[in-house]
This record gives structure tokens, C-alpha cells and sequence, in this order.
């Protein structure tokens, strides 16, 4: 009974398995690569697989039986396949049964214990592929941020050159203003040289004149005093001091 | 004495030094040094020379007429102002140098737009991990392998793998 429930209802199923099993369904009328280019870039492929109950049966088989056989159905289905193929000897007992079953079991044990590291191994060298990428792409970010920034400064730089050319010109003009005061003190300074040394000579002069007066007058003085003055005066000068020492002890 | 005193410009020197680039610092040294050494030199002479006493000096010499006809000639000279050569070449060289800080900045401008774009294009880049092989060729042409120069597989020499 349940076998020949199984056996109804798998055509039924196999046909309207659209979702799962479309691969040997072609309809001619569906054309393929007939519309636009689609220039958006594609969705990103989903992280996780579609979901699968006991590593082989996909969730849209059971949910697809779910409104008309429950829960159970599928179970059924399976349990009553099995059945019938056991049953008729459609699947064969024998020595390779038992060697398969082994074999599974080994790889669905090793899957369990392993298969986490595994994934993450290989996630794990992804990753590295895709942080060395970003790596590359965040240093050219920066890169081009700072190389905008230095060429922004150097504008800013090149507009400060009229600092350059104020200060040339207030050097020329210092230069200009430096130069005429020394002419107008030259001027000065020679003038005054001129005055002082006409003054400085007649000075002299006057000097000279004087000294060779008093010299001429010394000398013609000198000469004019006559041996019999002289002896005259030094008498006079005797006497005058013998006067000059009786007064004076009378004095004291 | 019209004409004669170009005001000097006050030069904000702490602004100049930063805006000069630190290749041309020791230009911008050697330019302030020789503008501190005229502005000394500027305020160590006096703006007028001192007045010559006449009176004094007509009293005191005693050649006649001499004085004053120094006095007359001194107070009639007109010292000459000094030629000013350079101002039209600065300038000149001031011109040519807007000129070319304009073209710079031109260039510059148009090298900081080539700069945008590519920042741009990095900006909106999808994230590596939802490209294709085609999308990142699209984005860094440099990584498409080149299947007519080397049609067999890694499509490029083995030295670059």
C-alpha cells in the first residue's frame, strides 16, 4: 500500500519538480541571452547554500509535500521507496552494500569532525586574498588624498609670491633712500671740511704771525739793550733788593 | 622732496617663511639677511644731514664774501635723487612670474581633477569580494590576462606568477 502510494505519487512529483530538478526540462519556447545587457553588476552569490535535511535532500522537497502530506510525508516517501526497492530486489544486498555503508560512515565522520577547520582554512586564505586587495586599494586612497592635499599647499605657496616682489622693491627703495642721504651728507661733510679748514689756517696763521712777533720783538729787545744799560739796570735791581731786605726785617 | 620716499611696505615675514618651500629656504635666508642688513644701514643714517651755522662762520672767517657765497651755492644745490633702474624690471620678472604661477596652477588644478577622478573610481568601486574576474579587469585593466600573447594557460609568463 504504501509502496504503491510511493509509486503514484513519485511521477506526480518528479514532473512538478520544476525548482529542483529543471536541468532536463527545455522548453524550446525560452529563449536564453535575448534581452538587454544587464549592465548592473550581479547580486553577490548567497553566503550559505540552500538548505539540505541529512546532507542530501534539499528543503523545497519537503516543503513542496508539506501541504499535501504534512510533516511525514516525505519520511513516508522515502521509508516506502526504500521498501519497495528492497523488497523487489530492485537494490541488491550484497558485499558492496556493506562496504559502501562503511565507507559513508568513515567520510560522514571525518566530515563532522573536520569539515569546520577545513572551511575555515579556506575561508581564512580567501581572506587574506581579499584584505591584501583592499590593502592595495586604501593605500591608493590615501595616497591620492595626500598627493591632492600637496598639490592644494602648493598653490597656496605660489600665491604668496607677491611677498617676494614687496620685498625686492622695498629693498630698492631702501637702497635709493640709503644712497641719497649719504650724498646729502657728503655734501655736508664737505662742505663744512672746507669751512673748518679755511677757519683751521686762518688760526694758524695768526699762530705763526704772533709767535714770529714776539720772537722779532724778543730779539730786537735783546739787542737793544746796551752793555752800560745792563749795568746800570743790575745796579739799580742791587740796590732796590737791599731796600726791599731792610724793610722787611723791620717787619718781622 | 616730493617723489623721493617711496613708503616701504610693511612685509609680514613670519607669512613669507611659510609660504616658502623648504628647496628655496636658503634663498628666502639670504634675501632676509641682506633686507635687515639695508633697512639697518637705512635707519643708521640720519634723514637730513645737520645744519651748517652760518653765522658762526661768517663771523669767523675772515676772507670776505667767501662765506656767503658758500652759503649761496650750498643752500642752492639740489642733490640729485638716485636713478631707480630696477623697479621696472621686478616688475617685469613680478608679471612673468604671476604668468607662470598661473599656468602652474592650471596644471595644477587639472592634475588635482585626474587625481579626483581615480579617487572617484576607487570610491565607488565594488567591494572585492562581490567582483568577477571581469569587474576587477574592468577596474585595474593592468590585471587582464592577455590571451593572444600567451593562448595557453596561466596566460602570462611564469616569472610573474
Amino acid at each position: 500500500m504504501l509502496s504503491r502510494l510511493g509509486l503514484r505519487a513519485a511521477p506526480a512529483a518528479l514532473k512538478s519538480l520544476a525548482p529542483s530538478l529543471s536541468v532536463g526540462v527545455l522548453h524550446a519556447s525560452r529563449p536564453f541571452h535575448t534581452g538587454q545587457h544587464c549592465l548592473a553588476p550581479l547580486p553577490p552569490l548567497p553566503e550559505k547554500g540552500g538548505q539540505v535535511r541529512h546532507g542530501l535532500i534539499p528543503e523545497e522537497f519537503f516543503q513542496f509535500l508539506y501541504p499535501k502530506t504534512g510533516v511525514t510525508g516525505p519520511y513516508m516517501l522515502g521509508t516506502g521507496l526504500l521498501f519497495y526497492l528492497l523488497s523487489k530486489e530492485i537494490y541488491i544486498v550484497n558485499h558492496e552494500t556493506i562496504a559502501g555503508a562503511c565507507t559513508v560512515g568513515v567520510l560522514i565522520y571525518i566530515v563532522k569532525k573536520y569539515g569546520g577547520d577545513v572551511a575555515a582554512f579556506a575561508d581564512r586564505l580567501n581572506e587574506e586574498k581579499v584584505a591584501k586587495a583592499l590593502a592595495v586599494k586604501n593605500d591608493s586612497i590615501n595616497h591620492l588624498e595626500s598627493i591632492i592635499e600637496q598639490e592644494k599647499k602648493e598653490q597656496w605657496r605660489a600665491e604668496g609670491r607677491s611677498y617676494l616682489f614687496d620685498a625686492k622693491r622695498n629693498n630698492i627703495a631702501m637702497l635709493l633712500e640709503t644712497n641719497y642721504r649719504e650724498r646729502l651728507l657728503t655734501v655736508y661733510n664737505e662742505v663744512k671740511k672746507r669751512l673748518d679748514y679755511q677757519i683751521a689756517v686762518q688760526q694758524l696763521t695768526r699762530r705763526k704771525e704772533q709767535d714770529h712777533m714776539i720772537n722779532w720783538i724778543e730779539k730786537n729787545v735783546a739787542q737793544s739793550i746796551t752793555a752800560q744799560q745792563e749795568k746800570e739796570s743790575i745796579a739799580k735791581c742791587i740796590s732796590d733788593l737791599k731796600m726791599l731786605s731792610k724793610s722787611p726785617q723791620a717787619a718781622v | 622732496m616730493a617723489g623721493r620716499r617711496a613708503t616701504l611696505k610693511a612685509i609680514d615675514w613670519m607669512a613669507f617663511a611659510e609660504r616658502v618651500p623648504p628647496n628655496q629656504r636658503a634663498m628666502f635666508n639670504a634675501l632676509k639677511t641682506r633686507s635687515d642688513a639695508l633697512s639697518a644701514k637705512l635707519t643708521s643714517l640720519p634723514e637730513k644731514p645737520p645744519a651748517i651755522d652760518w653765522v658762526y662762520y661768517k663771523t669767523a672767517v675772515a676772507k670776505a664774501g667767501m662765506v656767503d657765497e658758500f652759503e649761496k651755492k650750498y643752500s642752492a644745490l639740489k642733490v640729485p635723487e638716485p636713478v631707480d633702474t630696477q623697479t621696472d624690471k621686478i616688475t617685469a620678472q613680478e608679471q612673468e612670474a604671476a604668468k607662470s604661477a598661473a599656468e602652474y596652477v592650471q596644471a595644477s588644478k587639472s592634475r588635482i581633477v585626474q587625481y579626483e577622478k581615480q579617487l572617484e573610481k576607487f570610491r565607488t568601486m565594488i567591494p572585492f569580494d562581490q567582483m568577477t574576474f571581469e569587474d576587477l579587469n574592468e577596474v585595474f585593466p593592468e590585471t587582464k590576462l592577455d590571451k593572444e600573447k600567451y593562448p595557453y594557460w596561466p596566460h602570462k609568463p611564469i616569472e610573474d606568477l
